[in-house]
């Protein structure tokens, strides 16, 4: 059985027709093409598909797309504009916060809604929202250093 | 002249990969896929005695059924030893059965629900010590018919590798020591744990018999050799169009997903087909790091000098051998250390089990072997009452010594490591008891790493109209940085700007013959081969430049992409030059070959000389602790960190190795493991299988070492594997340091340490 929904995602309107259980990520990956969503593991352990749904992080493989209609959906497509990156993602480039890239989207996505609630993170702030990212890599400490060098300075 | 190389300049695909635009495997859709499902063995070991497939046939958008028997070929990088989906037997439980391609995922699950298997459960051999027993069920009766490699099997046993190496007069070492220190240790079976699954997509082309595959690997060229030696099938009848890599750390390298995606292509008359696993099977069914056992006996004099080492290591390489025949061959020899030992005698084999399959693991087995050697060196400081350190740089390799194999060792900077971490630990000074409940210890420990010799590397490097540069090889960018240090190298050995060189994802119907990216072999080699490319291009731009000026080639330079007279005044840029000959066009070709074969650095005692590496590495840890000894959890606090690199073509890149290679090294060493019950992994998900997060995270203090090589590019050797081996001995050896309780089986629990200290 499909049903339709409609959310705002990266600010802009979309409606999809899917089956009930079909889980954000999934509307994300595979009915909208936004794939720089990634799914790691499918139930909610490893971070990799955080995006930000009405400004809270969230692991989108445990979000049903029903639960999130008429919501507002921000995922790492949305962060730059226009080819402009943000200064978090600047960050992460000058500072080499990531390795192979996987779990960037989420950490990125993680670290946007925290900095946007809490400017100035500390370091045991910024774990605990990343507590939940894995990242094999092990691009840990430059990521907190990528998110220490913006911090207060606005996104 | 070098602009860019040694120069922390961010990476080439950082864009890419902030911005979600980055495409890996799991992103990979094409017109008419299908998705592909699995139904695995429940069993460990049991005979196959029906499969019954009716009901799965009619659930609607089902395209194809696949057994062993319709698809009835045997692959393995050594022994070809393993069937695409297994035929007659399984040999561990999660191995592969029946598998199904329909137009939907969920029509693919419905039809691996509605399959039946009937099973006759057979006696399985769970324990690598029992697998060598006499009695022990055979994992592979017909072993010795398999189509192999040269190396030594024991037939009708589950021996599948038997490997000795010795040197020297053991006995004769150990009756000059005076004092004999004997150790057991053993290392455990580690998941990869790529955040990418393991994903690939088949297409077959009926009418051609040949095949395309959409592939997240680290080599393209040795998977394509597993998958064209196993079909009888000539090397370019198979096309791998590599995509971003999310995550290799070795286990990207076999047939795994993409087994399953060609038998199924194979059967639904061209049309595509995807196969993603879920992250259970990824973590069961992929393959593991090689667990082993490791005895080792050392003979030392009253000063602190070794004079004999015997040590026999068993391997487990689970039901089929990957990989894992070149572990318990080369990762075993390393198990004497970075150390001059006169008298060395190994004794190394490796049994099938009927466990899920094992293979290659970041390192290569010196995570294993280092784990022994180094605990076992710091047991044998203690019975002596010699510092661990002062021991280990009395005996550490110098730049000339001899190899075990007789070969002259080069770039070896073990010696600065170990004093470079040792004084950033703050070795010698502590605050042992920060609260009446936690202890404090600081350990170290080292290694060395040799890498896959002789191997080769190609090229081939154009030069666009507009002057950007198009560096084509096929080294995939798995997330350590090859990518970025390749297009550095580039550019400073064409002289253009760093900006203007592009390193294109793999495509092998385009790129020339490379190597794995493997064996942290990368830099070194495709480094070379630019190089040399590289080279010939900047000749070919200044000769073009001198006869388009009209002046002598002698007199003219370019360096970032701007052409100099003798003087050093600019003449032109390379843009211009090229666009002086825009209305016939003009483009710039070179190509490369690189060999290590034939070096004289490989010299060796004969029959020996395969041992030889053309270059070592060499990784220092220091690691202080905290052990809390009520709950026996351990933090750990800091970790100086220090590689030999040779040369540091981009110290950011390295920095991020080193650190993730500690991080990893720390999450193997504390927390990784896998339960079974009757032959059963009971923990495959990351809520059970636990790995590392930034809470864990100690402060680390990455040490780069440059011990320059002289046959490097540039003077770089490698980094990727060693970074993460010395992680968990220098963690056991801290906690001896802190409690004086040791532990010779890794991961290091809160139990064992419980039970250590009860003991105690």
């Amino acid at each position: 059985m499909t049903m339709q929904i409609k959310f705002q995602i990266n600010g802009v309107m979309r409606q999809v027709d899917i089956a009930a259980n079909t889980t954000l990520v999934e509307a994300l990956r595979d009915d909208l093409d936004l794939t720089g969503t990634k799914e790691g593991c499918g139930v909610g352990e490893c971070g990799t598909c955080v995006v930000v749904v009405d400004g809270e992080p969230v692991t989108s493989c445990l979000m049903l797309a029903a639960d999130a209609a008429g919501k507002q959906v921000e995922t790492v497509e949305g962060l730059a504009v226009d080819g402009e990156l943000t200064r978090l993602q600047q960050a992460f480039v000058a500072m080499g916060a990531f390795q192979c890239g996987f779990c960037t989207p989420g950490m990125l996505m993680s670290a946007t809604a925290l900095l946007r609630r809490s400017p100035d993170p500390d370091v045991a702030e910024i774990k605990d929202v990343l507590g939940g990212v894995l990242c094999r890599c092990g691009a840990y400490p430059k990521i907190i250093d990528a998110i220490r060098s913006v911090a207060g300075e606005g996104l | 002249m070098t602009t860019y190389v040694g120069a922390r300049v961010p990476r080439v695909d950082s864009v890419d990969k902030v911005t979600g635009r980055a495409v890996y495997g799991v992103d990979v859709k094409l017109p008419g896929m299908l998705e592909g499902a699995v139904v695995r063995s429940p069993h460990a070991h049991a005979r196959i005695v029906a499969i019954d497939t009716e009901s799965a046939w009619r659930v609607p958008g089902v395209e194809a059924i696949v057994t062993g028997k319709d698809f009835p070929h045997l692959y393995g990088a050594a022994i070809q030893d393993q069937p695409y989906l297994a035929i007659d037997r399984v040999r561990y439980a999660g191995e592969a059965v029946v598998a199904v391609a329909a137009t939907s995922q969920a029509a693919a699950q419905e039809a691996v629900r509605r399959i039946e298997v009937e099973y006759e459960p057979l006696p399985a051999v769970l324990d690598m010590r029992a697998a060598l027993t006499e009695d022990a069920p055979l994992v592979h009766p017909d072993l010795h018919t398999y189509k192999r490699g040269t190396h030594e099997i024991v037939p009708h046993t589950n021996i599948n590798t038997l490997y000795r190496l010795s040197k020297g007069d053991v006995e004769a070492g150990f009756a000059a020591a005076d004092v004999v220190v004997e150790g057991e240790y053993s290392a455990q079976a580690v998941s990869h744990v790529a955040l990418e699954v393991h994903v690939a997509v088949a297409q077959y082309e009926p009418g051609h018999g040949t095949y395309t595959l959409w592939v997240s690997t680290d080599r393209p060229f040795f998977l394509r050799s597993d998958i064209v030696n196993s079909l009888g099938l000539e090397s370019s009848d198979v096309r791998l169009i590599v995509t971003e890599v999310g995550g290799s750390f070795g286990g990207k390298g076999v047939p795994v997903a993409e087994a399953i995606a060609i038998a199924l292509a194979r059967h639904t008359d061209g049309r595509p087909v995807r196969v993603e696993l879920s992250r259970e099977e990824d973590l069961v069914s992929s393959q593991h790091r090689v667990p082993a056992i490791m005895k080792l006996k050392t003979g030392v004099t009253r000063d602190g000098m070794i004079t004999a080492r015997t040590a026999e290591v068993i391997w487990d390489s689970g039901a089929y051998t990957a990989y894992t025949v070149g572990v318990a061959i080369r990762g075993s020899q390393t198990i004497v250390g970075p150390y001059r030992i006169p008298n060395i005698e190994l004794l190394s084999r490796q049994v099938y089990t009927n466990k899920p399959i094992t293979g290659s693991y970041r390192g290569y087995g010196t995570t294993q072997v280092t784990w022994a050697c180094e605990s076992h060196m710091d047991e044998i400081a203690a019975e002596l009452g010699i510092d661990p350190v002062e021991f280990r740089l009395a005996n550490a390799y110098e730049e000339g010594d001899v190899y075990v194999n007789g070969q002259i060792m080069h770039g070896v900077g073990v010696g600065e490591t170990i004093e470079r971490t040792s004084e950033e630990i703050g070795w010698g000074t502590i605050e042992r008891e920060p609260e009446p409940h936690l202890r404090r210890g600081k350990g170290i420990a080292t290694m060395l790493k040799p890498t896959m010799t002789p191997s080769s590397s190609n090229c081939v490097i154009n030069i666009e109209q507009d002057g950007r540069v198009v560096v084509v090889g096929a080294a995939p960018e798995i997330g350590a940085g090859q990518d970025t240090v390749l297009a550095q190298m580039a550019a400073d050995a064409i002289g253009v700007p760093l900006a203007s060189v592009t390193v294109p994802d793999t495509d092998t119907a385009v790129s020339p013959y490379n190597g794995p990216v493997a064996s942290s072999r990368t830099t070194y080699h495709m480094g070379n081969a630019i190089l040399a490319a590289g080279t010939d291009l900047h000749d070919q731009i200044v000769d073009l430049a001198a006869e388009t000026l009209g002046v002598p080639a002698g007199d003219l330079d370019m360096n970032d992409g701007i052409i100099y007279d003798g003087e050093g005044n600019p003449q032109m840029t390379l843009a211009a030059l090229l666009g002086k000959y825009a209305g016939e066009g003009y483009s710039l070709t070179a190509a490369a070959r690189f060999s290590t074969a034939g070096s004289p650095l490989l010299k060796a005692d004969p029959g020996v000389e395969w041992i030889s590496s053309i270059f070592w590495m060499f990784c220092t840890q220091a690691a202080e602790i905290e052990v809390d000894v009520e709950t026996g959890v351990i933090r750990v606090l800091a970790v100086a960190a220090a590689a030999d690199v040779g040369k540091a073509i981009n110290p950011l890149t390295c920095e991020q190795q080193v650190e993730g290679g500690v991080i990893m090294g720390l999450s193997n060493g504390l927390f990784e493991d896998f339960y079974m019950r009757d032959g059963r992994i009971i923990n495959g998900s990351l809520a059970d299988y636990k790995v590392a997060t930034i809470h864990d995270l100690p402060d680390i203090t990455p040490i780069l070492v440059e011990s320059v090589h002289n046959e490097a590019p540039f003077g770089a050797k490698g980094i990727g594997e060693p970074a993460a081996a010395a992680t968990p001995p220098a963690i056991a050896n801290a906690l001896y340091d802190a409690l004086g309780i040791r532990i010779r089986d890794l991961p290091i629990t809160p139990q064992k340490v419980l039970d250590a200290l009860a003991a105690q």
